[in-house]
């Protein structure tokens, strides 16, 4: 009689790979073949549908077919080992910059990367943004050695093409007719704002002053990041940044 | 915070949020998908809580994987009991099935061989997940599409000696029941008679896809005649329980699915009364 390892096994090996069950299944075989085969189209379909789920811009970009040619491959060479599967499909962006088969345009990786950023922020935990008032308590000598925590959902993603417009472009209409995007290394900023998952684009310059944030980089170590050049301006183009980066909410409370 | 649960209910579904938020609804209690919660923050968790102080919840998950010979997940308990404590269900249920095995999640619920071993191996996890989550764990029949050579009972016997060794519960889905009873050629009040009636906590009602040589388990219909028939008939034998439709994918406007429940409670009213009756 077959142990329950060999049932488990068995059946799971025949859904992802088509192996032979015969041997475990009762029943007519024509039957059988039919039952197992209701559970490798759900299993495909069900992987795929979370795929377009959760990559919705660059399945807009691809369309339906080559969507779903890339999914076939994505899912047979990469067995969900996810809990949830809200989480399927942690490595397509790893698989589409290290294809060997060229995709119709390189940039598509990065709608993938912004795609999937976006996700990520929708359900980050929650956290209270810092606000100015807050700050306004902060005694000069204090500023430097200040160090600031970034919100959870704050993602700093770089993209080697200027991809935000198309994502932006098909996230609101599926049908229109983009141009091809430029190419232009700089910094995703992806994060969650109460409910809202908010997106822009920065240079790396200030990529970087977020990363040393969130590595624990003071104030001080912050700004020489920000500033060019050490020069006087650059101060007031420090605090202004930090400004902005209060009102759009990226830094959270201690 | 956590109600008794009774009457008629509905699986809470994104797509109706705003419904729940902006009315108070002629639904008796919500049953949520547990895994669309167990997530960080954000939008779920905020819509969920905010339905929660009106409305009587149960939590049903679809990850346990309680029949896999992979140990449990303790990640995935330690996440399970915050959310209890969360939304303090009235009970937790997950399904008699296994999920994927040497760490392959297959997110599917898939059947189990109705095996003294296997009935060996669900008594110790359900011992151990009640153990772990302070409660009774309740545990609802699956539809299947194959069926093991090594069998050595019928689902029901199976399930009515798991009740019997864990005091685990039962969700019976009446649409599960209809479904295996047809693909596999049994009858499926063969099935209701065998279910020990003090067990059922709660009852599912869904719709499915029929094909012409297969029933498949979709959740994207209305319940058909034959499943109202075999919910009436377990009504009787069972007596009143809470009721609810699950649906899935083709999500209908919330006043169809209000509709359609309208139609499970004048069921139960005429199905119970018969009962009454009889005595």
């Amino acid at each position: 009689m077959n142990s329950l390892a060999t049932i488990e096994n068995g059946l799971q090996a025949a859904i992802l790979v088509d192996a032979s069950a015969s041997d475990l299944l009762a029943g007519a075989a024509q039957r059988s073949a039919r039952g197992l085969d209701v559970y490798r189209a759900a299993y495909r379909a069900r992987l795929t549908a979370a795929l377009r789920d959760n990559f919705p811009v660059l399945l807009r970009a691809l369309g339906d077919d080559a969507f779903a040619a890339l999914a076939s491959a994505y899912i047979d060479a990469h067995p969900s080992r996810q809990r949830s599967i809200r989480w399927f499909g942690d490595s397509l962006v790893d698989d589409l910059s290290r294809t060997s088969e060229p995709l119709p345009h390189p940039a598509l990786v990065d709608l993938a990367r912004m795609d999937w950023a976006m996700r990520a922020a929708f359900d980050a935990a929650d956290a209270p943004c810092l606000t100015r008032h807050e700050l306004i308590a902060l005694a000069p000598e204090e500023w430097p050695n200040r160090r600031y925590r970034l919100v959870p959902s704050l993602q700093m993603v770089d993209l080697e093409w200027r991809v935000e417009p198309v994502w932006h472009a098909l996230n609101n209409d599926p049908g229109v007719a983009t141009e091809a995007p430029q190419r232009l290394a700089h910094t995703l900023l992806v994060w969650r704002r109460k409910l809202d998952c908010l997106w822009r684009s920065a240079d790396n310059r200030e990529g970087a002053a977020l990363r040393a944030l969130a590595d624990g980089a003071t104030f001080a170590e912050c700004c020489s990041l920000l500033a060019e050049d050490g020069d006087a301006a650059a101060v007031h183009s420090v605090v202004a940044v930090l400004g902005q980066w209060l009102d759009e909410g990226l830094l959270a409370r201690d | 915070m956590s109600e008794a649960i009774a009457g008629f209910g509905l699986g809470l579904r994104t797509d109706h949020y705003g419904d729940f938020i902006a009315a108070r609804q002629p639904v008796d209690w919500l049953e949520i998908i547990s895994e669309n919660y167990m997530v960080a923050g954000g939008k779920p968790l905020h819509f969920v809580e905010q339905i929660r102080r009106d409305y009587p919840m149960v939590m049903h998950g679809v990850s346990l994987s309680i029949g896999s010979l992979d140990a449990l997940d303790p990640a995935y308990l330690g996440q399970l009991k915050a959310l209890v404590e969360r939304l303090e269900p009235a009970w937790v249920s997950d399904h008699l099935c296994w999920t994927g095995v040497a760490g392959v999640n297959l997110h599917d619920l898939l059947p189990l061989p109705y095996t003294a071993e296997a009935l060996r191996h669900l008594t110790a996890r359900v011992d151990q997940v009640q153990e772990f989550l302070r409660r009774r764990l309740v545990l609802e029949n699956v539809s299947s599409y194959v069926s093991f050579t090594a069998d050595e009972m019928s689902e029901w016997e199976f399930i009515g000696q798991l009740v019997a060794r864990t005091d685990c519960q039962l969700l019976l889905d009446i649409n599960n029941v209809y479904v295996s009873s047809i693909n596999h050629g049994f009858d499926a009040r063969t099935f209701i008679d065998a279910i020990p009636p003090a067990a059922v906590r709660q009852i599912h009602l869904a719709g499915h896809e029929t094909h012409p040589d297969i029933l498949i388990d979709t959740h994207d219909q209305p319940v058909c005649q034959a499943v109202w028939d075999l919910y009436a008939y377990a009504l009787r034998r069972i007596g009143a329980v809470p009721t609810m439709i699950e649906r899935d994918d083709n999500i209908p406007p919330l006043a169809l699915l209000i509709g359609e429940l309208a139609c499970a409670r004048e069921l139960a009213e005429r199905s119970l009364g018969q009962r009454e009756l009889a005595r």
